[in-house]
Order: structure tokens, then sequence, then C-alpha cells
């Protein structure tokens, strides 16, 4: 323990080498800009930056590239909040309250949310990285397809308990999500779906131009049709950070927990991220919250769990990395290639033999954490003050930052096409009051579910008990068992009631 | 008003005439490269093909005195870039990395495009392949594996990148040989190299290169390369060839051009690489990859070689 803590410290005095601080202040700022710009998301974020760390040392490119990483889960989070646009797809829960939440006239106050559940889960998450790495490492290890599918089921299935509204509405965008999903050559036998013979579509639908175009394009459309005059946001002018009262914090207390270490555990996992984290923490509060009842209604519990378990599942996915060599997310996997490309293997050994760099990179973790929450602070007033600006303006710019973003996926100008499709989709949806977020997350974990699922039956010769028989998929199947049948009798009993 | 057109309009004419006049000519003087040539990566950054891509383009720069500016275009196994590279004029102004993974999907029908659309400039690695087990696996030696397959048929789970890849070509080359294992695709590094060392499946098709951060750290062990000989880091691990199994599908990285390009050009593409692979810098690298360190190859014996390497393929491929 005083072993670890002396490390840290110098570690800590190594991140304050101007070279590494540099490093770790340019890439907490450029992760937010990343995150901010929907359909830029931290992990080509990160793809980005990794060539200009060719000619640096292998600290400081690694510093960056976390940090990156760490900001990356955040920035999002501003844009969901203030115009109902997720930056990443992570923050597509956030925005049910976070949005509301500033709707009723506390921007800031949702934005001070934000701030300290990312800070909170950060910081919690990196103390369990730095103290359990090497159990922590070894428990990423007994996961395999079955557990990867029964995890990505269960973040499917949290779309019932988020499904507002009618239930049947939900279920048809998220099966619609799920055949967007489908789309292009299939991942295992490479059979072609739903592509008519066109080549772009044999590539496959990427999720964010579904998200960009049904969020970002959908909702500028909705704002053209009012002649882009809606209310402005009550006394913006007067809005400052309004962080959340100790006394408010704690009553919290439970959410922040359960994120975290929920966050914290599927950043572990290899083959989901930051985006499942975050869905099945929002779930998991509407399931099982205390105010599960008025999730989506703008309550902090809803801005809490998806923040906390993104940020947390950085701290989490560092750990294999570090531990063993094995990425545990796309951000972490280009984090890797930085490492290789200097000539450094990150395993057991570079835990034991490169201790320095290793505590370095922790101490930054801490340290990136501190400062992101530090510029976010000061950010939330100027942000803030876009609300003033006129809709029209504001849209504008919403549209140039969806255009670049979509082109910036794989410099397909078709992409754009398609994202201008789905702005029609979601703004359809948004007149016959049909739920966009299951659209969204049958885009982004469809495809997962299956290639978890094909690979289960694959490795157990087509038997599918294993979901039930391997301990941890078990547990998991349970809750989803839970969570798509307890909301089923609750609406029967509810309609029963309203019958008698 | 009027006279200002008049000049615009002779002024058009004139630069028409000069550029028709001078297109002709230009192919055949022009200094070539006179300009940046695209460097297209049909695979993210950070990967192997990405790699090689930065190193190659910047001594490239070096020796022809212009940049090579790399551009990922991933997706489709490399389909999406090689598209790319096909819509792009047939001047020597755009090359791409091309590996035996795209070059796998030639072997099956319907592929998008075919080998006589690229001409190799030169093949830059060759590293074999081998099968991986986790350092405390009940398999010593290559010799218990295959008992155990023998015994077994279809028990034993082999992670690979995925069906219709040089991997699975490999696998059933060795199951027409009886030794037959069940293939477990996954596409991601993270979870194939997690499958193994978490004891979910038996062994891993990977070059070593690849896996090298888990080598290094003793927590994977080869028991097979595929090739005709030993590799030197690996002197106690047999070869397919000394068991009697011929089959070698080496991991292979090219770089090549449109089809039709000027065979001059691509003369000089190939000479300035033969210089790129010689160089130190270079050499090192190959050892880092665990590649053979005669890899490289110029056009004419690359073109031969990657043929070759198609007929391999199409041979071993598995009929479903």
């Amino acid at each position: 323990m005083i072993e670890i803590l002396t490390q840290l410290g110098a570690g800590l005095a190594n991140c304050f080498t101007p070279a590494t601080f540099a490093m770790l202040a340019a890439g907490i700022v450029v992760g937010l800009l990343v995150g901010v710009l929907p359909g830029l998301t931290l992990v080509m974020g990160v793809i980005l930056v990794l060539p200009f760390t060719y000619k640096m040392d292998v600290t400081a490119s690694v510093v960056l590239l976390t940090a990156m990483y760490i900001s990356g889960t955040y920035g999002g989070a501003f844009t969901s909040i203030l115009f109902r646009i997720p930056g990443e797809p992570i923050h597509v829960p956030l925005l049910w309250d976070g949005y509301a939440m500033a709707r009723r006239g506390q921007p800031a106050k949702a934005l001070g949310w934000t701030l300290v559940a990312a800070l909170g889960g950060g910081l919690l998450s990196a103390v369990i990285m730095v103290l359990l790495t090497q159990p922590m490492a070894t428990f990423a290890l007994r996961f395999s397809s079955p557990e990867y599918f029964a995890i990505v089921l269960f973040g499917l299935a949290s779309v019932i308990a988020l499904g507002r509204g009618s239930l049947a509405n939900a279920l048809i965008s998220l099966f619609l999500g799920l055949m967007i999903g489908t789309v292009g050559v299939d991942a295992i036998y490479g059979s072609h779906r739903y592509t008519f013979g066109m080549p772009l579509l044999a590539d496959g639908i990427e999720f964010l131009v579904v998200m960009v175009g049904a969020y970002g394009v959908g909702e500028v459309l909705l704002r053209l049709e009012r002649g882009f005059a809606s209310k402005p946001i009550g006394k913006v002018e007067n809005a400052r950070t309004e962080l959340p009262s100790m006394k408010e914090i704690g009553a919290l207390k439970g959410t922040f927990l359960r994120s975290t270490i929920l966050g914290n555990i599927i950043g572990i996992v290899p083959g989901a991220g930051a985006t499942i984290a975050s869905f099945v923490c929002y779930g998991i509060e509407s399931q099982y919250g205390r105010r599960k009842k008025e999730m989506g209604s703008g309550v902090p519990e809803g801005i809490v769990a998806p923040q906390a378990a993104a940020t947390a599942s950085v701290g989490g996915a560092l750990v294999p990395l570090l531990a063993l060599g094995i990425p545990g997310s796309g951000a972490t996997a280009v984090i890797l290639g930085a490492f290789m490309l200097h000539g450094v293997q990150p395993g057991p050994q570079v835990l034991l033999s490169s201790g320095p760099m290793v505590y370095t990179i922790f101490a930054s973790v801490f340290l990136g954490i501190l400062l992101m929450c530090l510029l976010g602070f000061f950010a939330i007033r100027p942000l803030v003050k876009i609300l003033d600006f006129p809709e029209a303006v504001v849209s504008a710019f919403v549209m140039i930052l969806c255009f670049v973003g979509a082109l910036s996926i794989r410099n397909n100008v078709t992409d754009l096409w398609l994202m201008i499709g789905f702005g029609g989709v979601g703004y359809a949806f948004e007149k016959l009051k049909f739920p966009i977020a299951p659209l969204v997350l049958g885009a982004i974990l469809g495809p997962l579910a299956e290639e978890s699922f094909m690979n289960s039956m694959i490795s157990f010769s087509n038997d599918w008990t294993v979901f039930f028989t391997r301990p941890i998929s078990a547990l998991v199947m349970m809750l989803t068992a839970i969570a798509l049948v307890l909301p089923a009798i609750n609406q029967m009993r509810a309609r029963r009631g309203a019958r008698a | 008003m009027e006279a200002r057109l008049v000049r615009f309009g002779a002024a058009i004419a004139a630069a028409t005439t000069l550029l028709a006049g001078s297109i002709g000519t230009a192919l055949a003087q022009e200094k070539y490269p006179s300009r940046p040539v695209e460097f297209i990566v049909p695979w993210g950054p950070g990967g192997g093909a990405d790699q090689l891509a930065r190193l190659t383009g910047k001594l490239l720069e070096a020796e022809l005195k212009t940049s090579f500016p790399v551009v990922n275009v991933p997706g489709a196994t490399g389909g999406t870039g090689m598209a790319k590279l096909l819509a792009a004029p047939p001047d020597g102004y755009a090359m791409a990395v091309y590996i035996a993974d795209s070059h796998a999907l030639l072997a099956a029908p319907n592929a998008r495009w075919s080998i006589s659309d690229v001409v190799p400039v030169a093949v830059m690695i060759k590293a074999p392949s081998f099968l991986f087990v986790a350092k405390d696996s009940r398999f010593k030696t290559w010799a218990d594996f295959e008992r155990e397959a023998k015994a077994n048929p279809g028990k034993l789970k082999v992670a690979t990148l995925g069906f219709g890849s040089v991997d699975d070509f490999t696998l059933s080359y060795l199951e027409a040989k009886g030794i037959k294992v069940t293939q477990v695709p996954y596409a991601k590094p993270g979870e194939r190299y997690v499958s193994v060392l978490g004891g979910h499946v038996d062994a891993l098709y990977e070059q070593a290169g690849d896996v090298a951060q888990f080598l290094k750290s003793n927590q994977m062990r080869p028991i097979i390369v595929f090739g005709k000989e030993r590799y030197p880091a690996f002197r106690d691990v047999p070869s397919s060839q000394e068991l009697g199994y011929d089959i070698a599908l080496p991991q292979f990285r090219s770089i090549v051009v449109r089809a039709g390009t000027p065979p001059e050009r691509i003369k000089a593409l190939s000479g300035a690489l033969a210089k790129v692979a010689a160089s130190g810098e270079y050499r090192s690298f190959l050892q880092e990859q665990f590649a053979h360190s005669d890899s490289f190859l110029d056009s004419s014996q690359g073109a031969a070689f990657v043929q070759a390497q198609l007929d391999d393929m199409k041979r071993a491929a598995p009929k479903r």
C-alpha cells in the first residue's frame, strides 16, 4: 500500500515535467473537443492523434492518448444537454434527463451534475485501477463470447425500461435499429444481407450515421418546422455553474457507487466499452433506482448513472491493457498501438520492469480527471451562453458539425446522403411519437450481439444452454430476464387497474 | 465588358491548347514522381499494414524526394481501400498496401477486384504464421496437440481471424490431413488474445509480431510454425514442412499500384523500395515483426509470388 503510494507520488511528479504535462493538458482539451463534435467519436479522435505521437517518447504519447480517452467520455455531455444532440454514442442515455433538466431552465445544474459524475466515477475507478490491477486483469480473462453476449443483451433489454410511453413503439424502433445493424457483409460467414448489390451497403451502415442523422439532423429539421422559434431557456443570462450541494450528492451515493463499479467492470471486459457501460447503468437505474418512475423526466440520477459509468469504464479498460497487454476497448486498442510503435509491449513484465512509466500513466489518469473537471467547470458558463444565440444560427453550426462528423467516419460522401435520410427518419419518429434511442441502440449493439452470439454457438457446438450454465453469463441473463418481464407485468397490472 | 469577355475567352482557348499539347508529352517526359504519391492503407491506423506504410513512406520520401502521405481507408477486409486505389488514374500517384488477408478474398467467388487489376511493386514483409498456446497449456508440444486433435475430432478450439481468411485455409488443410479442430472466429484482436489467455480456446493462429507482447512476457508460446523451415527466434518449434504438412501461407504485405501504370514508374518505385528494404531501420523493423529477413521481392518476383500464393490459397480453401 505504502509502496503503491510512493510509486504513485513519483508518477505524479513525472506528470509535472513540462513535456508530459503539456501532453496531458493537450489531450484533455482535444478529447473534450472530440467529445463535443457529433460523429467524431473518441476512438476516431485517438486514431487521428496517433500519428502525432510517433516522434514523442512513449510515456508522453500514452499520457496524451489516455487523457483524450478520459475527456472524450465527458465532452459529449455538453451537446446532449444543451442541444439534445449526443456528441458521442455514450451520451445517448444522458440526453433524456439532461435535456429535460435543461429545458426546465436548469442547464447549468444539469452540466454540474455531469461534472460531479465524471469526477466521482473517474476518481473512484482510478483508485480501483491502481489498487486492484492484477486481480482485476485476471478477472477479465474469465469473459468470453457468452458473457459478451449476455452483457450486450442486457444493454438491449434496457430499452424496455427506457421506452417512455408506448412499449410497442419502443420495440418497433429497437428492431428497426437491429435490422439496420444487419445490413452489409456479415462478420462471420461473409454473406451479403440487404445490400441490393450496392458496394456501399456491403460495407454496412455505420451506427454513427444513424445517430448523427436521427438526433442531429432530425432535431434541426424539427426546429426548422417551428421556424426556429422555440422558447429560449429561461434566464440563461444569469446561469452560473451550479454544482450540486453535498447533501444532494449524498442522496445519490447509491447511484454513484452502482454506476461506477459496474462501469469499471464493463470497462475491464474486453469487447465492451464506455457506450455499453453507459446504457447498462442507465438501464439499471431505471429498473432498480429509488426514483425509477421519474427517470427521463429530468432527474439527476439519469445524468449521474451514464456519466459516472462512462468515465469509470476508462479506468477499467486500462487495467487489462497495462497488466496483460489486452485492449479492452476501441480506444485502448489504439493506445496499445502507441506502445507497440515505441517498442514497448505492455504486459505483466512491463508492470514490474517499467514501474515508473506505468505509475506515471496511472498518476496522469488522476490528474487528467481533475484537470478535465476544472476545465468543464469554467466551460459551462460560456457554453450555456450559446443558448442565447438565435436558434437558426446554432442550428446551422450543428448541421456543419453533423456533416463533418459523418464524412470523417470513412471519407465516404454516400454516408452524408444516408445521414440526411436518417435525419428524415428521426424527424418522422419524433412526429409519430416513436422513441429514437432504441433505434440508435439497436444499430450500435445489434452487430455486437450477433457476433458474440454466433461465436458462442460456434465455440460450444450450438449448445444454447451455455448462456445459463456459465456463472457470469447466467447472472447477467437473469438480470436481463427480470428487466424484460417486470415492466411487462407492471404495465399489465396498470392496465387492469385502469380498467377496474 | 465585352472586351473583357473576349479576352477571357482567348485566355481559355490558349490554356486549352497548351493543356492538350502538354498532356500527350507529359506522361512520357515528366519526371516521376514530381508530386506527392498517395499511400493508401486499407486498414486502420496502428495495425501492421499501417506501421509498414508509415515506415516505408518515411524512408521512400528520402529516396524519391517527394512525400508519401498515408491515407487510412479501412473496411471490407481491405476492399474499401482497394476500391479507392482502383478509382484513381493509373499514373503511379496512388499506391496501396496489399496484404495476404485481402488477397484471400480472391480465393472466393464474387471478389470485388481481380489480381489483374493491380500490379505488385514490391513485397515488403513475409512473416510466417504460428499456432500459439497459453503458457500453462496442457499441450507441451505440437505432438500433444496433434494427438488430441486426432483422438477427438472437432473438440479442440482454435481462435482465428474469421472464415474465408488465410487462417481458415491453413486449418482446412490440416482438417483434410485428419487434424480436425473447431475454428472460432474473433474479428477483434483483443478478444482473440483473451480467448487463448483465458483458456476459452486451446490455441491461437497468429503471426508472432502481433503477439510479441505476450511472447516477451511468457504468456504464450508457439507450438508449430507454418512454413518450410523453423523460425530462427524459436529454434525448438517444429515447422509444418518437417512434420509432413505442405502448407505455407505467410502473412505478406506488399505494395501495389493500379494495372496500366507506366512500367518505368513501377520500376522507379520498385528500385526505391529495394533501397528502403536494405536500410538498417527497415531490417530492424522486420526483426521486430518476426518476419523473414529476406522478405523483399521486387516487382516481377513479387507478381510471381502473389500469383503463387493465390494458387495455394485456392488449393487449401475449404469447399463449403
